[in-house]
């Protein structure tokens, strides 16, 4: 069975953004700079680009409009996204990948 | 004075392999302070990460390393050391020359190609969804900044070492946004080396050129997947990947690995080629400033392989052992 957990939110800025680390249900697990962790640190010393991918996860299983409420929040905050993908549990197993 | 240089001993056939080419450079009379760091499935075993912080922390204080082959173990959540070090020391630039050796018969005489592999993003950032229960979607990333840095880091190499022609490697008549951003990059890079003739080539078309045209080819340039695969290609077209040496550069620092696997069924057997080791080794030297002694290393090398002495691999009977003495012995001075 497939259950929603939380979003991967891409957001367009050249330095680690400064997001809330806990929003509702979601906690700011990693951010990481094409696909390499540079939160929590220690960020490797290289090159970013302007796409952070910022993961939030919740233990529990979430619904739509929590996503759009935590989204909707960090466009308040001024952070422009360019992309978000849900991110979902197969029978209880993570079908997302986890940066190195 | 010594030169400072971290060395991975890696897992299976990965220590023997470095006794050998340890045998050689000191043959060589390279002065060489290896200093041990852990990495690989040792440390999984031993309850740590695959490629501990401590280990991270050194290679970058030294500025170089020598990496033996690393098993990478099976299983959910395992990570590969190689990319992990790869990301962590932000080594964007994989360089893999080609080249034919004496008495390693292969159909690509007077092969002598280098491969620019780049190497910290494209669909090697690993960043995979399952969007449904049956699709899967995974996101390829080619940014400018990595793009121009591995064609820049092409060209410049071309232009230091003599050589005369760089060739840009894609597909984006496919993927025209994401390898089009490469392929665009390429072109306005391209047009800075007015010395260096330049032209691009779509990664299929690129294959069957190598095993056909191999001789009109010198520098390759390509994102990060289609440079596993045509560096790969490439080492095949030397003798395959006990004999194929690879190095990786970052800004600050630069890791030289065999590219072949730790090959654990072997492990004990004094039975695997060090020649992969040993040119990363010499790739190495040259990267240290130590030219004679690359020059040094690789006449024996040929010397010996031309004599016939060479590993199973290549259809010998020599030993790892038997053969880093084999150069050793044919090395001058």
């Amino acid at each position: 069975m497939m259950t929603l957990h939380g979003v991967d939110v891409f957001i367009r800025t050249p330095e680690i953004p400064d997001l809330p680390k806990n929003h509702g249900p979601f906690e700011l697990i990693l951010i990481s700079n094409r696909g390499s962790r540079v939160y929590p640190p220690p960020a490797p010393a290289m090159e970013l680009s302007d796409w952070q991918q910022c993961r939030f996860l919740s233990n529990e299983v979430v619904s739509d409009s929590q996503i759009d409420e935590l989204v909707q929040h960090l466009s308040g905050l001024g952070w422009q996204w360019t992309k978000c993908q849900k991110l979902f549990k197969i029978d209880g197993d993570n079908a997302f990948s986890q940066p190195y | 004075m010594a030169h400072k240089v971290c060395l991975i001993r890696g897992d299976g056939v990965g220590p023997e392999l470095v006794a050998g080419v340890e045998v050689i450079f000191k043959a060589a009379k390279v002065d060489i302070d290896w200093i041990d760091v852990d990495a690989g499935l040792k440390c999984v075993e031993a309850g740590k990460p695959i490629v501990p912080e401590e280990t991270v922390a050194k290679i970058k204080e030294i500025g170089v390393g020598l990496k033996a082959p690393m098993t990478t173990p099976i299983g959910k959540g395992s990570v590969s050391p190689n990319v992990t070090l790869r990301k962590k020391l932000d080594l964007y630039a994989c360089v893999r020359p080609v080249r034919s050796l004496p008495g390693i018969k292969t159909p690509f005489d007077g092969l002598d190609i280098v491969i620019f592999r780049e190497n910290t993003e494209d669909l090697y950032t690993q960043i995979e969804y399952m969007a449904t229960e049956t699709v899967a979607h995974s996101v390829k990333i080619i940014s400018e900044q990595a793009s121009e840095q591995i064609i820049r880091a092409a060209f410049e190499y071309a232009r230091a070492n003599g050589r005369k022609k760089v060739v840009g490697v894609h597909k984006a008549n496919i993927m025209k946004i994401g390898d089009g951003l490469f392929l665009r990059t390429f072109k306005r890079v391209s047009a800075e080396y007015p010395d260096i003739e330049s032209w691009d080539n779509i990664v299929d078309n690129q294959c069957m050129q190598l095993v056909t045209k191999w001789k009109l080819y010198d520098v390759l340039v390509m994102p990060n997947l289609y440079g596993d695969i045509v560096s790969d290609l490439a080492a095949g077209m030397m003798g395959g990947l006990g004999v194929a040496p690879g190095a990786n550069y970052g800004k600050n620092c630069a890791l030289f690995e065999a590219v072949h696997g730790s090959a654990p069924k072997y492990t004990g057997m004094n039975k695997v080629n060090p020649t992969a080791l040993l040119l990363s080794g010499t790739l190495m030297l040259d990267h240290l400033g130590e030219h004679a002694a690359r020059v040094n290393i690789e006449g024996a090398l040929e010397a010996t392989l031309s004599k016939g002495i060479k590993t199973y691999d290549l259809g010998g009977t020599a030993t790892t052992s038997g053969f880093a003495d084999a150069v050793a012995s044919e090395m001058r001075g």
